[in-house]
């Protein structure tokens, strides 16, 4: 109804700023049309509709950018580095050659973080603007390398194509010399993502778990998770804040296998079909949940169902931030957000 | 995909700018006069936004978010109207304002005016919000968008670290893979050694250096390899300065070359079909239309035009085609072969067709006065990889747009290659090229021959002959770009930011390509592009068609102010 329209606008315009307020909204708007009633999506449209960038091997504010496409897995990851500082160069060649023979660093611990961006698995690619944008600004803030990963997205690839892609991803990171560092010269990983990268993250962060591969910490921004049951800040907040229940449970069936319920342990990680975590040498986690996203009783049940199972999480609660507060540098929970991260990631380099 | 392949390695490449290792990457020269296209389009063009890729004036920010509203509104619950929004041809996504508008007016065709929301009227202004967070090493400073400020920092200045998504942007460079050898490594080394060698006119360290690049280059394998020892080869002529730089090839194998082009990956075939798109739509509901092709060669585009003309509901118009192709140096008139041809497609299909052929040296000899223009016929003027090649003496190209526009053409369709091959320094030539020759090469390695994917290239197969003869064809533009100078070296491309301003400073604007031709040219690349990784691009109305994420070839279409 046109009527409740007008309120719930109302309402998320008194919360975000207007810059958030238009982006937001016009991802909305365009994601409305995409998705269609039968379970099928407007692909070409969603292509040439999302704003996407090159990568840049010309420093801006002080991060690179190049795309790497791994021959045996055909998976295409776009890298951010931080520029060395101007009395590294010794670049004679005069063109600025860069070598991707060396470890980041022999002495310095650098973090590399494999970043799944969101987009409810369907949505975006690693150089969608967005993402771009905030991965450059995350390699800046750890001073380490971002390596974004192109997952093959739903309903084109179901659970689990994202998922081995991520997997593919991660042992590619470790396999690499170029990003080595530290005395104990490994690959320092971390995991990270929004949305449904932050689903991602958690996935293969257990199987990571569960196969004995090293991931030092996961970071997931107001993680995509659900159930089968209805949980009280879904009705409360459907429709308010950008997002209408109709819509997660569209994304579900796009992802689930078909037949499958949202109880799928893809989906409802501590629900009747997970499978434990206790025991298990799982990363520690910043779970990071908006307090007007109407997931967050989902994202919660998955903070607590981590201590439970006896892991090092820590929950990040922004009471009045929505999704998607972290595009743009706008509002304090942005600030925020970056200060927690970048501790979290420095506490395990120390 | 291909197993045997072995892991690559990577090496970047920025263009040398002077001093700084944190350069910014903003509109940039444009062109040697140093004007800026960005300054004058983005004045008063919302930071924020435009760091993701959307073009929204300040001023029109609370507009924007009205329609917005609105839509929502008109939308919000109706599945049905929803898909017909998803089913009708959309414009330029970055222009929110005419992106939006242009729904709404599509969705009711009587508008109302939108409800105007005194929400947003008190909702704060852009400036508070855009204060600067002194200190914030993580954004960079933004300008005060005060829409009269007058000192709002010009994009082409200094230090302002501005972030431009625009892909468009001249001054990046992508990935070159290489092979994981050491060897790969310092072949690339030793190339840009060479060549900055060539520009500090230090010939002899020149010539050491492209004789060890020549024996590196052999080392290597696959597309690495072969587009090395174009760039050697194309060294050696400059160096020794070979006479002529490159061998003058009669125009009927340069166009046999380019067939095979053609055949072996989807670039061509995708210019053509776009323009063709672009064409047709121009052609709506005409009776009699003329096309002007600046590069006839041996018509390719031209038969999947007629087809369209002819299954147009309504029947099709009477067509024109008027040719332009170099003289053939053997006294046979190539062209109007081409023409009897298309002339026999045209009897099967039952579309009324004439053919001209014009033999010119150069596209600006001619004058619209020999065209033998019709008043009740609409042109459309057709320029396939040609216009880059007047850049190579002065005037030529202002000559030609004004001719063009003396025709008063309905449009002109424009393919060019997306690269800057025409700057001042030849160090940066050599690197821009090399870059993009070697994505070419790359994409062209992973054609038709079994690698996965598609089998072959969709409906024929790519001959090992195609994909040799491709080979030659970039070869010959790559010894061009490097070797030759003044007005041998014809391969000057530029990129859809360069042509913009020549365009707009000719007096046309731009006519954006929608996403139905961009669905299209999708739909027809998953079907014939053997490789998986060639990627459309919608930008500012135009399509490119690249390989992964670097445009390669732009279309774009244009019409006079």
């Amino acid at each position: 109804m046109a009527g409740s329209n007008e309120i719930n606008a109302n309402e998320a315009k008194k919360v975000v700023p207007l810059h958030t307020w238009i982006l937001i909204s016009n991802f909305k708007l365009a994601y409305n049309m995409l998705r269609r009633p039968d379970g099928t999506f407007n692909r070409e449209l969603a292509e040439f509709l999302d704003r996407k960038v090159s990568a840049n091997t010309v420093p801006v504010d002080g991060v690179y950018s190049f795309d790497v496409v791994d021959r045996t897995t055909s998976l295409l990851n776009r890298i951010y580095r931080c520029a060395p500082p101007e009395s590294e160069s010794g670049r004679q060649l005069g063109a600025g050659i860069i070598e991707l023979e060396k470890p980041l660093s022999s002495t310095e611990i650098v973090p590399v973080i494999i970043f799944f961006h969101g987009g409810s698995f369907t949505h975006s690619s690693a150089n969608s603007a967005i993402y771009d944008t905030f991965c450059r600004r995350l390699a800046g803030l750890v001073h380490g390398v971002v390596v974004s990963v192109n997952y093959r997205r739903s309903p084109e690839h179901r659970f689990p194509c994202a998922y081995e892609d991520g997997w593919e991803t991660l042992k590619w990171v470790h396999s690499r010399s170029w990003l080595l560092s530290g005395k104990d010269s490994k690959v320092h990983v971390y995991l990270a993502g929004d949305s449904s990268g932050g689903n991602i993250a958690h996935h293969v962060a257990h199987r990571a778990a569960i196969s004995g591969v090293e991931v030092l910490g996961n970071i997931l921004l107001h993680p995509l998770f659900g159930g089968e049951e209805r949980m009280e800040s879904e009705r409360k907040l459907d429709g308010k804040y950008f997002v209408k229940l109709q819509d997660r449970d569209w994304y579900w069936r796009a992802f689930l296998p078909e037949g499958e319920t949202r109880d799928h342990p893809a989906c409802n990680i501590f629900g009747p079909r997970g499978s434990s975590l206790t025991g298990l040498n799982f990363p520690k986690s910043l779970v990071v949940v908006a307090g007007l996203d109407l997931v967050q009783d989902w994202q919660l049940a998955y903070y607590e169902g981590l201590q439970r199972s006896g892991q090092d999480v820590k929950l990040l609660f922004l009471k009045k931030a929505t999704i998607g507060f972290y595009f743009l540098p706008n509002n304090e929970h942005f600030y925020t957000l970056m200060e927690e991260m970048k501790n979290f990631i420095k506490s395990g380099v120390c | 995909m291909n197993p045997n392949h072995p892991q690559k390695h990577i090496i970047t490449y920025s263009t040398p700018s002077p001093g700084a290792a944190t350069s910014s990457v903003t509109g940039g020269d444009v062109t040697e006069k140093g004007k800026n296209m960005w300054d004058e389009e983005d004045a008063g063009v919302d930071e924020l936004l435009a760091m993701l890729g959307y073009k929204v004036k300040s001023a029109d920010m609370v507009d924007v978010a009205q329609k917005i509203e609105h839509l929502e509104g008109v939308l919000g619950n109706d599945d049905e109207l929803s898909q017909i929004a998803s089913d009708s041809v959309h414009y330029n996504p970055s222009d929110l304002n005419s992106w939006l508008e242009s729904m709404i007016c599509e969705l009711n065709p009587s508008p109302e005016p939108p409800m105007i929301d005194d929400s947003f009227m008190n909702a704060t202004l852009p400036d508070s919000e855009l204060q600067a967070i002194a200190g914030n090493a993580i954004y960079p400073p933004l300008k005060k968008l005060k829409p009269n400020c007058s000192s709002s920092s010009s994009a082409s200045a200094s230090a302002s670290s501005t972030y431009n998504p625009n892909p468009n942007n001249l001054n990046q460079n992508q990935v070159v893979l290489v092979d994981s050898q050491e060897n790969g490594i310092r072949l690339v080394h030793t190339l840009m050694a060479c060549a900055e060698a060539v520009q500090q006119e230090n010939f002899q360290l020149a010539e050491s250096l492209v004789k060890q690049a020549g024996m590196l280059a052999v080392s290597q394998a696959g597309a690495m390899r072969k587009v090395a020892t174009c760039f050697v080869e194309a060294l050696a002529r400059r160096i020794y300065r070979l006479s002529p730089p490159t061998p003058q090839d009669p125009p009927a194998f340069s166009d046999l070359l380019q067939m095979h082009f053609y055949e072996t990956c989807p670039y061509l075939k995708f210019a053509h079909f776009t323009a063709n798109q672009a064409i047709l739509e121009a052609f709506a509901g005409k009776k009699k239309v003329h096309v002007i092709d600046f590069g006839m060669k041996q018509g390719m585009q031209w038969p999947a035009l007629m087809q369209a003309l002819a299954l147009r509901p309504g029947g099709p118009p009477t067509f024109r085609l008027t040719g332009i192709g170099p003289p053939s140096g053997d006294n046979t008139d190539h062209l109007q072969e081409v023409g009897w041809k298309l002339a026999q497609l045209a009897e099967t299909v039952h579309v009324k067709f004439e053919f001209r052929g014009f033999i010119a040296g150069s596209l600006a000899d001619l004058e619209p006065a020999m065209f033998d223009l019709r008043t009740d016929e609409v042109l459309a003027v057709n320029s396939v990889f040609e216009l880059h090649q007047l850049l190579a003496r002065p005037g030529a190209i202002e000559k030609v747009l004004s001719a063009v526009k003396e025709m008063k053409p309905e449009l002109l369709t424009v393919v060019e290659q997306e690269a800057n091959h025409n700057g001042l320094n030849f160090l940066e030539r050599f690197t821009e090229s090399l870059h993009y020759y070697s994505t070419l090469f790359d994409s062209l390695e992973s054609s038709g021959t079994g690698s996965g994917g598609l089998d072959g290239g969709g409906i024929l197969p790519v001959t090992n002959q195609d994909k040799f003869m491709s080979e030659v064809y970039l070869g010959k533009q790559i010894c061009n770009v490097v070797a030759c100078e003044g007005t041998d070296r014809v391969e000057r491309h530029e990129t859809l930011t360069q042509w913009k301003i020549r365009l707009d400073s000719a007096g046309f604007e731009a006519v954006h390509l929608g996403s139905n031709a961009f669905k299209q040219a999708s739909m027809l690349l998953a079907l014939f592009a053997g490789g998986d990784g060639y990627r459309v691009e919608e930008d500012n109305g135009c399509l490119m068609l690249g390989w992964h994420t670097r445009p390669l070839i732009t279309t774009s279409a244009w019409k006079i102010r």
